[in-house]
């Protein structure tokens, strides 16, 4: 990390802090922290836990935007900290929050078990449409294929969509964006064929059709996954399920 | 112990009035427009199928400064959801992928965009010279 002694510049983070051993409920705290013009907002956090308040909960793992761990309001928008850069907002303060829609377990730390659930739910593994033996070689994907779901492979489940979104917030039980990216990076692969499994996390209750179509978890996305329009075109595959559920040979499981 | 007690935040009552939501709420309240529009039509049909004098008062409620004012916001908002809901296509349908690569969002929306408004012209044009 950038030697934030050597730093000349200050600027002031007000981070709402939650301690559920003492406080009652959420309160800002205020901090003024040097800093220089490499430095994120992650390592703002680093500076104040390492010199001014060991106490500062928060989750952080990569440093660049790979682990998904460290989103956080600021300012207001959801963003990972990792990728946010002090110089950018300045003069300050910036006002750094856990996630919006989330429980907070401590700090900027919020509940991920209801996320994970969601995760769990939609079977993220291929399921392969043809079993083949190690003999009989490898499963083989176009260009083309690739690219029709390649987008939904590349979240990292940090969960800025969700706090993006006011119909999970009205709604905790929504599936989701994410869940449904990376619904969509199975149900989208040539080589799988678990769609049926998955065919009552899109069309159930809390599946796709909560979405109305706001589009800000699109926007906020710090890996381009595009989960709105994951969500989206499953309105229309829960539709044309609806209709032609009747021809299908296999049951929905 | 443990000192669990997750604190929850409930989501603000007007969300939807706020950036970066706003824009949202505008693109969805339009459609009201789109309906508006289609009421003014429906009485239209309705006063014909009652007869002249009907109709007669139909169009010269047409020509009122009111209604003329009204069709200008209607025309507007209506415009807006168009362009909007267009905006919003290329999410609601599979990636389209040509020669193995994704074909930009925005490209698919201003197509679609150009071709919708060189149909509505077209059928402008195709009323006017029935018309005549």
């Amino acid at each position: 990390m950038p030697d934030a002694a050597l730093a000349e510049k200050t600027i002031e983070l007000k981070i709402l802090r939650y301690r559920p051993a003492s406080d009652a409920e959420p309160a800002f705290g205020s901090f003024t922290v040097p800093y220089t013009d490499d430095m994120s907002v992650l390592q703002g956090l680093q500076t104040i836990k390492d010199t001014l308040d060991g106490t500062l909960s928060f989750r952080w793992s990569c440093r660049m935007a790979v682990c998904g761990s460290c989103g956080m309001m600021i300012n207001g928008t959801p963003r990972l900290a990792c990728n946010t850069f002090l110089r950018n907002l300045l003069p300050g303060p910036v006002t750094i929050e856990p996630l919006n829609n989330f429980p907070i377990e401590r700090d900027l730390v919020v509940s991920v078990g209801d996320f994970v659930k969601k995760i769990e739910s939609i079977y993220p593994y291929i399921i392969p449409r043809e079993p083949k033996t190690i003999e009989e070689g490898p499963y083989l994907q176009t260009p083309a294929q690739l690219a029709a779901y390649e987008s939904f492979s590349d979240c990292i489940n940090c969960m800025l969509c969700y706090a993006a979104c006011p119909q999970f917030g009205e709604n905790p039980d929504f599936i989701g964006p994410g869940a449904m990216a990376l619904l969509q990076r199975y149900n989208g692969d040539s080589r799988d064929g678990g769609r049926l499994k998955r065919i009552d996390a899109i069309s159930g209750d809390n599946g796709v059709w909560s979405c109305t179509a706001v589009g800000i978890c699109s926007d906020v996305c710090p890996k381009n996954v595009d989960p709105a329009n994951a969500v989206n075109q499953n309105k229309t595959n829960s539709a044309f399920d609806f209709f032609l559920r009747f021809l299908r040979k296999e049951d929905a499981q | 112990m443990s000192e669990k007690r997750p604190f929850t935040r409930p989501i603000a009552s007007d969300w939807w009035a706020h950036p970066p939501y706003r824009a949202y709420t505008v693109r969805e309240l339009s459609g009201v427009a789109v309906a508006v529009y289609g009421a003014v039509l429906f009485v239209g049909l309705v006063s014909l199928w009652r007869g002249p004098d009907s109709y007669g008062a139909f169009l010269r409620f047409l020509k009122s400064p009111v209604s003329i004012l009204l069709n200008l916001v209607l025309l507007a908002a209506v415009l807006y959801h168009v362009v909007t809901w267009f905006q919003i296509l290329p999410k609601t349908m599979p990636k389209l992928i040509v020669d193995g690569k994704q074909v930009p969002q925005a490209r698919i929306t201003t197509l679609v965009l150009r071709a919708v408004g060189f149909g509505a012209v077209c059928l402008v044009l195709l009323t006017i010279g029935f018309a005549r």
